[in-house]
């Protein structure tokens, strides 16, 4: 009746070659980014561009404008995924994602009052000077207010589709707080906002880069350091904390952790959807598992890849014209949330 | 009135109930038991009295208003979180259901208080898993998923995650509350088979013929405070029928089970023997007659064999049924 589940030993080859596999991929996938654009360029000319410094033309696509871009993609990737892995395991719902949920427009809140909000010393015109850590923090601190207030909603419902579109609410009404700003705010200040609003990979500039780096790295190597945790969490609270976890401590490590993730990725390119959501599902069925020592690297790695991806599909190669990258991530994730719906109908309550 | 000592696990004084503020709302009055271990121990009293709350204020995940749990001589409050979940084991009738985890990965979680910051499991750990995936007689499911399995068999895993926690003490809320006949003893007959491998094993069941013939102790939850003692010994004080206080049911002290209080019919006289004669009184006195053991009219004659019919008798006629359901019909008339 029921397809048997891999034993052991398959299940160890399959990770090994997934692993491979992906690794394989995304080494792959990040030099096609590089390699294609708007300029077509040949592969021996990136080679010579990163480590001989040959032709100038070439090496300023490449290190000023496609090396950036991609960076940013596979740390954009890695950072929404994890943040979607760990939501999903804290509130136990499949359906929880930094977008879906409302984190996202959190944070977009927390830069909004940055760049919108605050006196004129903070001029949109040179957004890059008025320190990026400004902007990274406030965004953090938006993020956590939302994770905050979701906990607190999913702590009393447990119905994830009323959760979903409390999030939904949630979003919206932050979306309008944001409108009431952009409508007291001056022309400037609401164009450089609507242009970050739009969501965009390669408008950062190097200060921008190293702190997203900084930021992002620092969350890997907590989530990383959080696997025990997360699988303890997927028992449910109770069940984790009679095993010994310290439910409190759990919660602060994670929601920092996905805060730092979700907020700095916003605050640099703004609103990127469903990423984080469909991500970690891909994951699991990947490997067939639930252990976040297998998922969260495995989470890193497709999520790299299919934000590269998006990068790829997003600059339509060979043409001049490029699509809002976050079209593209929704086009991609939707079909995963739908899928996740309907199987979660057949499959009361699971994930 | 504090012992320490020979056992396993003290309740002192201890007062559970919620906290909000700095109010406490107390939900019992201060209970006290004990177990030496290597025993099972069915918590009964009526629905939400607070067996729940007692079972897991003992487990640590709900803090207590007042009085201690001692467990191995030494305050629980004095163990560090990790040391708890070494000791206590906890199962309640919360469901676990992750997509793509299976049986051995929800056993391989009861390691946890065991294992480093990664939960890696070490050579004996993964020996401890599979024994206990074995004891359990889980072995032909363990690469099955948690979501795919039945009642009884999700709970089975609960009960091996636990016995990966390698623990002296488990607490079980309602452990038999989903599950068929079968599958009620099979985990009923596993935790006492555990208990004589040295668990003690602390359970709340609504059950009240499994506390009663299974258990070695039962903690009587009532609004009065909690008694402990033998199943027999609680009946013969007369603990249960505070229990029960209802006017439609009435628990009998002679064979520890239950009867309706209806108002009688009147009496009635049956001859014969054997089981036929048993359940024919049993059928009559659910119907609301008093079984004597004088003549009377009209009486009932059971048959010696099925092929024979039973005979209502009155004022010397005679009526056959060839069943014991009939004969209930025919006498109501």
């Amino acid at each position: 009746m029921f397809a048997a589940a891999p034993g052991e030993i398959e299940l160890r080859r399959r990770k090994i070659v997934i692993f491979s596999l992906l690794t394989i991929l995304l080494v792959f996938i990040f030099i096609l980014d590089l390699l294609l654009g708007s300029v077509s360029i040949k592969p021996a000319d990136i080679f010579r561009a990163l480590f001989e410094g040959a032709d100038s033309e070439v090496e300023t696509i490449i290190l000023k404008f496609r090396l950036p871009k991609a960076l940013t993609a596979l740390a954009t990737g890695i950072a929404l995924s994890l943040s979607g892995l760990q939501m999903q395991t804290l509130f136990r719902n499949p359906m929880a994602g930094p977008y879906v949920l409302g984190v996202s427009s959190g944070a977009s809140l927390g830069v909004a009052l940055v760049i919108l909000g605050f006196s004129a010393r903070f001029i949109p015109g040179n957004l890059q000077s008025l320190g990026n850590w400004a902007l990274v923090v406030s965004a953090w601190i938006g993020a956590g207010a939302v994770m905050m207030l979701i906990l607190f909603i999913s702590s009393r419902i447990r119905d994830i589709m009323t959760i979903l579109i409390l999030g939904i609410m949630l979003a919206s009404g932050i979306s309008a707080i944001v409108s009431i700003m952009q409508y007291f705010s001056n022309e400037t200040m609401l164009k450089a906002y609507v242009i970050w609003t739009m969501g965009s990979l390669g408008n950062l500039s190097s200060g921008q880069l190293k702190v997203l780096s900084a930021t992002i790295a620092a969350g890997m190597i907590l989530s990383l350091a959080s696997v025990k945790m997360l699988n303890a969490l997927l028992l449910g609270e109770n069940y984790a904390a009679s095993i010994g976890l310290n439910i409190k401590f759990s919660r602060i490590v994670i929601f920092a952790c996905t805060s730092i993730l979700a907020g700095s990725v916003t605050a640099f390119c703004g609103p990127i959807g469903f990423i984080g959501i469909a991500v970690p599902h891909i994951a699991r069925n990947l490997f067939i598992t639930s252990d976040h020592r297998t998922l969260v690297p495995g989470t890193i790695l497709a999520g790299g890849v299919i934000m590269l991806a998006s990068d790829i599909i997003s600059q339509l190669p060979g043409s001049v014209n490029v699509l809002p990258v976050n079209s593209v991530t929704s086009l991609i994730g939707i079909p995963v949330v739908i899928w996740i719906i309907l199987r979660n109908k057949k499959d009361k309550g699971s994930f | 009135m504090k012992r320490t000592g020979i056992e396993i696990i003290v309740l002192d004084s201890l007062r559970v109930g919620y906290k909000t503020g700095k109010n406490a709302y107390p939900i019992l009055p201060a209970i006290s038991a004990s177990s030496t271990g290597g025993e099972l121990i069915a918590v009964i009293g009526r629905n939400g009295i607070g067996k729940s709350t007692m079972l897991r204020t003992i487990a640590g995940l709900q803090p207590s208003l007042g009085g201690q749990v001692i467990l191995d001589g030494k305050s629980a409050s004095d163990y560090s979180r990790i040391e708890l979940a070494r000791r206590i084991g906890y199962i309640s009738t919360e469901v676990v259901r992750v997509s793509n985890m299976r049986v051995a990965d929800l056993v391989a979680l009861g390691r946890f208080p065991h294992t480093n910051w990664l939960g890696s499991i070490d050579h004996p750990g993964r020996m401890v898993i599979e024994n206990s995936i074995a004891r359990t007689g889980l072995t032909a499911l363990r690469n099955r998923h948690v979501t795919e399995l039945s009642d009884g068999e999700r709970q089975k895993a609960m009960i091996a995650r636990v016995l990966a926690q390698d623990t002296t003490l488990m607490i079980m809320d309602e452990p038999t509350a989903f599950l068929d006949i079968a599958s009620k003893f099979e985990i009923v007959n596993l935790m006492l088979e555990l208990t004589r491998d040295g668990k003690t094993i602390i359970f709340s069941t609504h059950d009240f013929n499994v506390a009663l013939n299974q258990a070695d102790k039962i903690w009587l939850i009532l609004e009065t405070g909690l008694i402990e003692g033998s199943p027999e010994d609680l009946l013969l004080a007369g603990a249960f029928e505070h229990l029960f206080e209802s006017s439609v049911v009435k628990f009998n002290s002679g064979d520890g089970g239950f009867s309706m209080l209806t108002e009688s019919k009147g009496e009635i006289f049956v001859k014969g023997g054997g089981i036929f004669r048993k359940w024919t009184e049993k059928a009559v006195s659910r119907a609301g007659y008093q079984v004597t053991d004088s003549m009377t009219n009209p009486y009932i004659q059971v048959p010696a064999r099925s092929e024979e019919k039973w005979l209502l008798v009155m004022d010397g006629k005679t009526e056959g049924f060839s069943s014991i359901y009939e004969l209930v019909r025919g006498l109501q008339k």
